[in-house]
């Protein structure tokens, strides 16, 4: 990839979906391009293809044709086995309803994605107590999931997500399950790895306050984007 | 945190289901170790030898073969030493107290099995006071709480004297302790002239000959000699090794040995059926999780790996469980009843429970690493 090149890159692509026999097309050639650092917020109405995009993107889910690259990786060509080490080691996510194991604390929980990376217990430990002191939680590292607050495990999500410290963050309506304020405080926290940290973040997402704090706001509709506006 | 622990995390996260799984497991194992150590033991298998050969009539050990076979027997160049001896099977006091005692050439069976007995020149010798002194096994001395010196009354089933009395009277000379806590001791050793000489019916005989080989000396190919020598004689042989006249002996009885290969066979694969079905449950409520892992990126094949270990750790926790609980029992049932846990036990114990634990979590741990993550999404 050149310096010229967006950091991601979709090409024509096409995705859809049987159901009872019916073949329903959601992608029909769909163009994107998402350059290094960017924060984009994607919106549109429910079955307008926004899960779909994101879960193509994560590469947990394949499209039918066209291209689809991040970075230097082409995951449209990539086997299953290829996809979860890609996402190992250049992806983080963030989850609606956080999805931490319940059974793990927090800090067990941030640690997950960093067993599959050749560290020390040491130096996981020093990161794991690095992104939670980051994201506001030091203090917290033994708790788990049940005994903490929506904005808290959200946090954790976030914590988690950029433990590996990936390059790409893929928020999935990361602020749908939580108030107000805690909506804000994990939006600050987003525009904050955004900007200090350099991440490229696509988040999905139906509030337009939260869609406030990304640099682009795309809306999705019936497969295609129909409106893209620049955050002011 | 490491994936070891992610798995026993997993398998506490419903304590009640999992404990009930190690009992279950526990309790195959349990019935594994008992009934094995049971064969082993009462068959004296655990402790007898493949060196030392029995020769018997081929009609059953019942018959008994002529001692005037021990010369030609001792004849054979392959042959180091030879004993012989009668079985006196009967009861002390109760008819319920069995005990059997083998009439014998003590000196003879100094020579061919006296170390794997445990016995002794000075045992020997006190035997060879006087012709009604018998030599008691430690098992059988302590389950009557019999001492050195005193008198006992063995009321033969069989054998009568010769006024058509079956009670044989001996007094305790000695007791011998054999080689290891394996070896049968439950029985006593007595001298065959006094036995010989006092009984009604079938002087002269044996019950059979033992018989060591000579160094370097096959016992399979000497058992064929000595058989060869006696084909065309009126009652042939059958020369077997220690442990083959052992395990021949029980199944007079029942075959002992297919009897725990059912009963176990049973167990297993109740066991197998109730745990791969607890576990596909298990699984199936974490199909959610399972994407979550995936998601992250841990690949299909640790997917299946950490259900794997699951299970295994299941398996070893209940099987080692009911293995400590059969060395208890054979501790605390004492030498009388016969159970010996034997390495060999616990080695093939082991290997169930390795391939059991595979073999549990292996069509659980296929549907977990097989499934989407976007189907494992859709089950919240």
């Amino acid at each position: 990839m050149t310096n010229t090149q967006p950091y991601i890159s979709i090409r024509h692509l096409q995705k859809g979906y049987k159901i009872g026999g019916e073949a329903i097309s959601i992608f029909d050639g769909l163009d994107l391009d998402i350059p290094n650092g960017d924060f984009v917020a994607i919106m549109g109405p429910s079955g307008s293809g926004k899960s779909t995009l994101l879960n193509m993107l994560a590469g947990i889910d394949r499209p039918d044709a066209g291209e689809l690259r991040i970075g230097n990786s082409y995951l449209n060509q990539m086997g299953e086995g290829a996809r979860a080490s890609w996402r190992a080691h250049n992806m983080g996510i963030v989850f609606q309803f956080y999805n931490l194991l319940p059974m793990l604390n927090a800090a067990e929980n941030v640690e997950l994605p960093l067993l599959l990376k050749p560290l020390s217990a040491k130096d996981r430990r020093d990161r794991v107590r690095k992104v939670l002191d980051l994201v506001g939680l030091s203090g917290r590292e033994r708790q788990y999931p049940s005994m903490m607050s929506g904005g808290q495990q959200q946090r954790v999500g976030i914590a988690r997500a950029i433990v590996s410290d990936p390059g790409l963050l893929l928020c999935d309506e990361p602020t749908g399950d939580l108030d107000r304020k805690s909506a804000d405080d994990v939006l600050q926290m987003l525009r904050f790895l955004n900007q200090e940290l350099g991440k490229t973040i696509i988040m999905v997402t139906h509030d337009p306050e939260a869609a406030k704090y990304a640099k682009r706001v795309l809306h999705l509709d019936k497969g295609n984007f129909v409106e893209e506006k620049r955050a002011a | 945190m490491t994936f070891s622990k992610l798995a026993r995390k997993n398998m506490w996260r419903k304590p009640l289901r999992t404990v009930l799984l190690i009992i279950c497991v526990a309790v195959a194992f349990l019935i594994y170790g008992l009934t094995a150590s049971f064969v082993a033991g009462s068959q004296g298998s655990s402790a007898a030898s493949e060196d030392v050969l029995g020769v018997t009539s081929v009609a059953g050990q019942s018959q008994p073969l002529p001692i005037a076979y021990l010369g030609r027997i001792t004849s054979q160049p392959d042959v180091e030493t030879v004993g012989y001896m009668t079985r006196l099977r009967g009861f002390v006091e109760t008819e319920n107290n069995v005990v059997s005692v083998s009439a014998t050439d003590p000196a003879r069976l100094m020579a061919v099995t006296g170390p794997q007995l445990g016995l002794t020149p000075v045992l020997i010798e006190a035997l060879g006071g006087a012709r009604d002194r018998l030599l008691v096994g430690r098992a059988l001395a302590n389950a009557n709480g019999w001492i050195v010196g005193q008198r006992i009354t063995v009321t033969s089933f069989q054998i009568a004297k010769q006024d058509g009395i079956r009670n044989w009277r001996f007094e305790i000379a000695g007791i011998f302790e054999g080689e290891s806590t394996s070896t049968d001791t439950y029985f006593a050793i007595a001298h065959y002239d006094y036995v010989n000489a006092s009984r009604a019916l079938a002087q002269d005989t044996v019950s059979a000959f033992i018989l060591r080989p000579r160094a370097g000396v096959s016992p399979s190919e000497l058992a064929v000699q000595i058989d060869a020598l006696f084909a065309n004689s009126a009652t042939p042989t059958r020369t077997q090794s220690e442990k083959q006249f052992l395990e021949a002996f029980m199944r007079q009885y029942a075959d002992v040995g297919m009897i725990v290969n059912l009963v176990t066979g049973a167990a297993f694969v109740t066991l197998l059926m109730i745990i791969i079905n607890t576990m596909i449950f298990a699984v199936r409520e974490r199909r959610f999780e399972i994407g979550v892992l995936k998601t992250l990126g841990v690949s299909r094949r640790r997917i299946m790996m950490l259900v794997l270990a699951e299970t295994l750790l299941v398996f070893i926790v209940g099987g080692g469980v009911g293995l400590a609980l059969t060395k208890l029992a054979t501790v605390l049932a004492g030498p009388a009843i016969g159970l010996t846990l034997t390495p060999m036990i616990i080695a093939k114990a082991s290997a169930i429970i390795f391939i059991l634990g595979i073999a549990t979590g292996a069509l659980p741990a296929f549907n977990a690493m097989r499934t989407p993550i976007v189907s494992a999404f859709r089950t919240r």
